[in-house]
């Protein structure tokens, strides 16, 4: 418990008067974006690639072609097991996932603003699978791309989760003489795939 | 040591200075033009000012309402009055889960409360894993920026630094190799680690979940993987509504490094299977300037280094320079509420130029607020002598006309006529760096007077 009710106290005598929430109009922040496009620059802009695909045999097609002879794979699309080397109802600990090279995710929220895709606990059987992995692969309807963080919240309001992330782009840094690279701790590539 | 003198030791290394100031403006230049894109901003820093400073008029309730969500949420919360108390908690908390090897992610609340030493002291290895950080904590130096902690470092002491704690070959600094080496040195200690701390970005009242962002996705690497993880924040870091993140994370990856928003924003609310999560929620002088109406405004920092990057003194001073865990013109107006007599140069570590003001994401009045500690520390700390009878002098010299107009008669001479040797001598710290202008052969008022003579004239 520590010192809550003397921090409390305190904060309580010491604030201003009560001030009004204000209420967020998000219509005013619309420019009538082009949804696709728009998502597509933004993954593009923060270092990833954005790619159509017919079907989820499709992606996981693609993606080998891709990043051929890797040893670690896993996807959590139907019907895709083929694809998975590793069984992750035997991984007792999630630093047994070092080795992954790549990990296929669904997604079924995304910002064409800023070039975000939403991933929780629903679609993700370990939490630091999108982090741990080399390449992260995620794929999206296209209607589920929403214009900005307003709308993406409004959504979010209804679907309470336990751990979710806004990712955009791989991981970087810029702290040895501001020079980017692309890599830092998380994934080292980020593509997106589209379907219909 | 004050600012000026700190800020002197900074400025022996006149390419490192111009680097560094370049640096950091083009940082600021790729916020504008991230900013710029982005239709009705002014009003997106409206909300943004509106919802923290509605929070903070209510900020014991939305904490009251924060900790019950998060108790359901199975999440253990704590409470500490000060920085030795919040080290405290953190350290039962290790020592209950036995842990000795600890990972840490960028937080200033845990940098302000000094816990590592605390930590070390008994034994525990932590690691700052932000790779600034890491850089910073090898060098055994403060972080000198909130975004950039290790701004001040070229590559190459980048690259002599992890010779020599990683093992790592000559590379005549080459970034993409030092970063990929770091990775691997960070992976292991991620792996290894029994506990991980993080900082809190947004603290959600109505969800009890916080929100955490970084681009290099350690604060995740570190949470998710170890047993414990222990969140650390400051009272202020509360927003009211799940909603209001929309408003927040629009704001803060632009106008910290220009990006859209930054690479991960992790959402944190339940602890996983078999997993425990801590939350620390420390004042540490935070209720105090709570209490004080003309600075109150500091608590809606959001922390993204944007005030930083355009201040003209920042940039050519250096983090460093202040002395304080929060550096440049926030840091100037937070560190006296802390300590006046330790920090009370630092709102004289500004040109009043607003450029903070104008950039701050939650529109505080940074240079208002400077402004307003300097007249307190004028009226309660001693100023150098010279300061304050040059003040005095000036003062006296511009309520009297006369004696004006004969000062600056003989200071136009003097700048006309004196040896350069005698101009930029020691006592003019206008001379310092700087070679001042040939003084005008007429003032102001004479060249008026005899314009509007002419105008007559003609
Ligand atoms: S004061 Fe404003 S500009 Fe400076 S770090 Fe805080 S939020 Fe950013």
């Amino acid at each position: 418990m520590g010192s809550r009710a003397e921090i409390l106290a305190k904060l309580k005598a010491n604030k201003p008067e009560a001030l009004p929430l204000p209420q967020i109009d998000s219509s005013i922040f619309d420019e009538g974006l082009n949804l696709i496009e728009e998502f597509t620059k933004k993954v593009e802009v923060v270092g990833g690639n954005v790619y159509q695909a017919t079907s989820a045999d499709d992606v996981v097609k693609q993606i080998t072609k891709m990043l051929p002879d890797t040893k670690v794979n896993f996807s959590t699309l139907e019907g895709t097991s083929a694809f998975n080397t590793i069984d992750l109802s035997t991984i007792n600990d999630p630093r047994e996932l070092e080795d992954l090279d790549i990990l296929i995710l669904e997604s079924d929220l995304a910002v064409a603003e800023n070039g975000a895709v939403w991933v929780n606990d629903q679609s993700l059987p370990i939490r630091v699978l999108p982090f741990i992995t080399k390449h992260l692969v995620l794929v999206l309807s296209k209607e589920h791309i929403l214009p900005y963080m307003h709308q993406a919240y409004e959504k979010l309001n209804h679907q309470p989760t336990d751990f979710g992330v806004f990712i955009s782009g791989p991981s970087k840094t810029a702290d040895i003489e501001q020079s980017l690279v692309i890599g830092a701790h998380g994934a080292l590539s980020l593509t997106v795939f589209l379907l219909d | 040591m004050s600012h000026p003198k700190l800020a002197s030791i900074f400025n022996k290394d006149e390419k490192k200075v111009d680097w560094h100031d370049k640096a950091l403006w083009f940082v600021r230049h790729k916020r504008d033009k991230s900013v710029h894109s982005v239709k009705n901003w002014e009003e997106l820093r409206n909300l943004g000012q509106g919802i923290k400073a509605h929070m903070l008029s209510n900020l014991d309730i939305y904490l009251e309402e924060f900790e019950a969500n998060a108790n359901k949420n199975g999440v253990e919360v704590h409470w500490a009055a000060n920085a030795e108390e919040h080290n405290q908690i953190v350290h039962n908390i290790l020592k209950e889960n036995n842990a000795k090897k600890v990972v840490k992610s960028k937080s200033m609340l845990t940098e302000e409360c000094h816990l590592n030493p605390h930590l070390e002291a008994d034994g525990i290895e932590v690691i700052d894993t932000d790779l600034g950080e890491r850089i910073v904590q090898l060098a055994k130096e403060p972080p000198s920026h909130i975004v950039l902690p290790a701004i001040h470092k070229n590559k190459h002491e980048v690259d002599e630094l992890f010779q020599e704690h990683l093992g790592t070959e000559p590379c005549d600094g080459n970034p993409q190799y030092l970063t990929h080496e770091a990775r691997k040195h960070l992976r292991q200690k991620f792996i290894e680690a029994d506990a991980a701390i993080t900082g809190v970005n947004f603290a959600i009242a109505e969800t009890g979940g916080f929100v955490v962002c970084t681009n290099e996705g350690n604060a995740d690497m570190g949470a998710h993987l170890a047993p414990v993880h222990i969140a650390c924040m400051g009272v202020e870091k509360i927003i009211p509504k799940l909603e209001h993140l929309s408003v927040f994370l629009r704001l803060l990856g632009r106008s910290a490094t220009g990006q859209p928003i930054t690479t991960y924003s992790s959402h944190f609310k339940k602890p996983a299977n078999g997993k425990k999560m801590h939350i620390v929620i420390v004042d540490n002088g935070r209720s105090e300037q709570l209490s004080r109406p003309d600075f109150r405004a500091s608590l809606r920092c959001i922390r993204c280094g944007a005030c930083m990057n355009t201040c003209p003194i920042y940039r050519r001073s250096g983090g460093h320079s202040y002395d304080a865990t929060v550096p440049g013109p926030i840091g100037s107006i937070l560190s006296p509420g802390k300590d006046l007599k330790k920090h009370s140069t630092l709102p004289f570590a500004s040109t009043l130029c607003g450029s903070c003001s104008d950039v701050c994401p939650v529109k505080i009045d940074i240079h208002a607020q400077l402004y307003k500690w300097r007249q307190i520390i004028t009226k309660e700390t001693p100023q150098p002598f010279v300061k304050k009878k040059s003040m005095q002098i000036m003062g006296s010299v511009f309520t009297k006309p006369k004696q004006f107009e004969t000062v600056g008669k003989i200071a136009r001479w003097s700048l006309r006529n004196l040896p350069q040797s005698v101009i930029n001598s020691k006592p003019n710290v206008w001379g310092k760096e700087r070679d001042l202008p040939k003084g005008p052969k007429q003032s102001f008022d004479q060249w008026y007077n005899e314009r509007q003579k002419n105008k007559n004239n003609s």
